[in-house]
């Protein structure tokens, strides 16, 4: 049951906006490790944890409303010079911001949070006292700020507060300030961060105000923030409003060209059918189809979202993990102003994570290897994102020690993954690719982050859902880039339609890289298999007939040169019929092996467009060509 | 002033969530005639526009907090004479002091309900019909 019924919206709304100034607040706090005196950053992050603390007192949310006050308090002291931002306190900071963070994803399942871990709650309040967790530290050794005087005590030599605050609260004086102490101690907020003598360590002090034992939290926090994880998947979606006014606009506008066109359709049916009658007609049907054209742009654009907001949350985590193993890393971001369609944004967190992580962990040396190689000791890792023509190309680039091809090809063999002959066929890039394959990589790394451990073939088998594609560059000694290139948008695909005899198919046109002529003197049989050589690369020739189980009963004349995530192979059709941009129908109760959904052409023709990395699989499995593409899996 | 339902509000809060809440809790009594922004500095923009006659502000924002808002309301000869209310989230002392210095016509702390808004609103406007 929700504990939130009736509030629903408003706590969407207030989870949405939170989260977004809570990643700010996370991004913010990176760069307030490089400049720690920065009053700017300290205010704004202030005002973070305020502006949350503000929303949640409407939510009841108490738990989220006391770890706020506390984090916020201890800007307040840092933004008056009255704390030192030490590493010690950093890290109770950040303990606190996760608190926050988790108490989201309670919220997000519509439960009230527990309270905060009480280590937490009681470091921040020692932090407030001047004490640190870590003894030793030198802010402890200064005298404990003075605490504001309680709202209570005696008005001496203060301006003429009770007329003042009679003034504006229109209240008599002693009405008033009873209420304000009432507030107070409604608030368990106020009267615990007041009250309570916080002793660093000490599990007892931490507040409890509704009676649950402040240890029962550790234990709960792991399965709630794997459930808030997997709850995590955003419903709802921010769109400027000038892009719904166009919407509204374009509609409006094929409303009217409607209404010409039955009016039209009344003269026709009348018996009307001079030139100029038709001219009409055909004025009017050109401009729906800009409409709608341009309709279905307008509606494809609400869906995009800047990747900036997937972008955000990665300074802190490549941050903590940097620090974790003891490196200096900084995670620089550029165009996040790039627009990507919103499913696609949830799908690439998990990859660019693992990415990221990747390039922290194996990528980037530690200061002393860096020092020796002459680098900079503090590594730079840069992720960017940007629009060519119609593809996203996000960038993942390190300045890292590089990968070596023969490394590579030798833990391959090592592991069984290729064989020796094969490794030893690979060119640089095609080693590279290796680590893409199932198994290569043996750490199971459990990401804290998405908490379920993703391994380099994962990312790239997720990037390939997206209709996308990996890439890997790398220099030893110089660093290493991945690049993933990703169609704009899922909703339409472009397509390349291909004839075996009359009827088209569709091929995504990502896939393909070249179309040639299949001359039948070129093909060699290799194996028992046909191939052909193409620019001294030896490729397997597959006829889609066979592929489909047709009869082939003609050999074919065109290839197409395609490059799936495991081979690359030339797909044997009859001719071709273009290319369009299909816009994808699923099929959702019948989905016959091989076929990824159906697209309508202009002629009303209903088109398959196929999956051609499922039927390669069940191709394969049946064995007939399987050996030969084994052999060139890598090319 | 009497509590005329059609009074134009003005709600200043950067945060959009809070916005909605005070836009609703004033739709609750019977005020629906009610724009926002998103720091001081829009909402003197828009005030200086005219055409308001209630300022509902946060205290904490970025570019122009809600104290020098109202400092600034208060030092400009057209918009002098608004009803200010002050939303923050803290009932410290200081805070009262400095508001009430400034000139503001209430303060209200979060989180609160239509009612104790109703009550703070009517004050004011009582206090406002007085003069």
């Amino acid at each position: 049951m929700s504990d939130f019924s009736g509030m629903e919206d408003l706590l969407q709304d207030f989870l949405q906006e939170a989260h977004d100034l809570l990643s700010d607040v996370d991004n913010k706090l990176v760069d307030l490790e490089k400049t720690p005196d920065d009053k700017g950053l300290l205010n704004d992050i202030f005002r973070g944890f305020h502006t949350v603390k503000g929303g949640a007192g409407f939510l009841n949310a108490t738990e989220l409303v006391t770890l706020c006050h506390l984090t916020e308090n201890l800007f307040d002291r840092l933004r008056n010079g009255e704390l030192e931002l030490t590493a010690e306190l950093m890290d109770v900071i950040m303990d606190a911001t996760k608190g926050v963070r988790e108490m989201f994803g309670e919220l997000g399942q519509g439960v009230q949070p527990q309270p905060a871990d009480a280590r937490v709650i009681a470091a921040l309040q020692g932090a407030l006292n001047g004490e640190l967790p870590t003894s030793g530290a030198p802010a402890a050794a200064e005298p404990p700020p003075v605490q504001a005087p309680p709202p209570s005590s005696a008005p001496g030599g203060e301006p003429d507060w009770a007329s003042l605050q009679s003034a504006i609260t229109g209240e008599p004086v002693k009405a008033a300030q009873g209420e304000l102490i009432t507030r107070a101690e409604a608030e368990p907020v106020k009267a615990s961060a007041a009250a309570t003598p916080a002793v660093a360590g000490g599990k007892d002090t931490a507040p409890s105000p509704f009676g649950r034992r402040a240890s029962d939290r550790p234990a709960a926090t792991a399965s709630n923030s794997r459930r808030a994880e997997e709850r995590g998947r955003e419903n709802t979606i921010r769109v400027d409003t000038s892009r719904l006014d166009q919407v509204l606009n374009l509609s409006g506008e094929i409303g009217l060209t409607k209404n010409r066109l039955t009016s039209l359709r009344a003269d026709i049916l009348a018996g009307k059918s001079d030139s100029e009658t038709l001219h009409a007609l055909d004025q009017a049907v050109s401009q729906l189809d800009l409409l709608v054209s341009d309709l279905q742009n307008s509606v494809m654009k609400t869906r995009m979202q800047p990747i900036g907001r997937l972008f955000q949350k990665y300074p802190r985590i490549a941050r903590d993990l940097a620090r974790q193993l003891g490196k200096d890393v900084e995670l620089v971001l550029a165009g996040e102003e790039t627009e990507v369609d919103k499913t696609m944004i949830e799908d690439l967190a998990d990859p660019l994570i693992h990415l990221i992580r990747n390039a922290v962990d194996h990528g980037v040396e530690m200061p002393d290897e860096r020092a020796a190689a002459g680098k900079p000791a503090k590594s730079l890792v840069r992720l960017e994102a940007r629009q060519e023509g119609d593809h996203i190309v996000l960038i993942i680039a390190d300045d890292g020690k590089g990968m070596s091809a023969e490394r590579i090809r030798a833990k391959a063999v090592d592991k069984g993954l290729i064989s020796e002959e094969e490794a030893n066929t690979l060119d640089e890039r095609q080693s590279l690719n290796l680590i893409f394959l199932p198994g290569f990589s043996t750490k199971t790394q459990i990401s804290d982050v998405s908490g379920r451990g993703v391994g380099m073939d994962v990312v790239k088998t997720n990037i390939q859902k997206l209709n996308g594609s990996v890439e890997i560059r790398s220099e030893p000694g110089k660093g290493s880039v991945f690049l993933i290139s990703l169609p704009l948008t899922l909703a339409i695909l472009p397509v390349l339609l291909v004839l075996l005899g009359d009827q088209p198919f569709a091929l995504p046109l990502s896939l393909v890289r070249e179309i040639l002529p299949i001359d039948q003197q070129r093909v060699q049989e290799v194996g028992g298999k046909e191939t052909l050589v193409v620019r001294g690369e030896v490729l397997p020739v597959i006829s889609l007939a066979k592929l489909l189980g047709w009869p082939a009963d003609r050999s074919p004349e065109y290839g197409v040169f395609m490059q799936t995530a495991e081979r690359s192979f030339i797909l044997g059709v009859d001719s071709f019929a273009g290319r369009d941009d299909a816009v994808i129908k699923s099929l959702e109760d019948f989905r016959p092996k091989g076929v990824a959904g159906v697209t309508t052409l202009s002629n009303g023709q209903i088109v398959l467009i196929l999956d051609m990395k499922e039927l390669l699989t069940d191709f394969s499995q049946h064995g007939d060509t399987g050996m030969a593409i084994r052999n060139f899996e890598f090319s | 002033m009497a509590a005329d339902p059609k009074t134009r509000f003005l709600v200043v809060d950067d945060f959009s969530t809070m916005r909605r809440i005070v836009r609703n809790l004033l739709k609750e009594l019977g005020f629906t005639n009610v724009d926002e922004a998103e720091d001081g500095a829009i909402a003197l923009q828009k005030l200086q526009g005219g055409g308001f006659e209630f300022v509902v502000t946060d205290w904490n924002m970025p570019n122009m907090d809600g104290l020098t808002l109202l400092q600034t309301i208060r030092a400009t000869p057209t918009l002098k004479h608004l009803p200010v209310l002050m939303i923050t989230a803290e009932a410290k002392k200081e805070n009262i002091i400095a508001a009430a210095q400034a000139g503001a016509s209430g303060y209200i702390v979060k989180p609160f309900t239509a009612g104790t808004l109703s009550e703070k609103l009517n004050k004011i406007f009582e206090k406002y019909g007085q003069a």
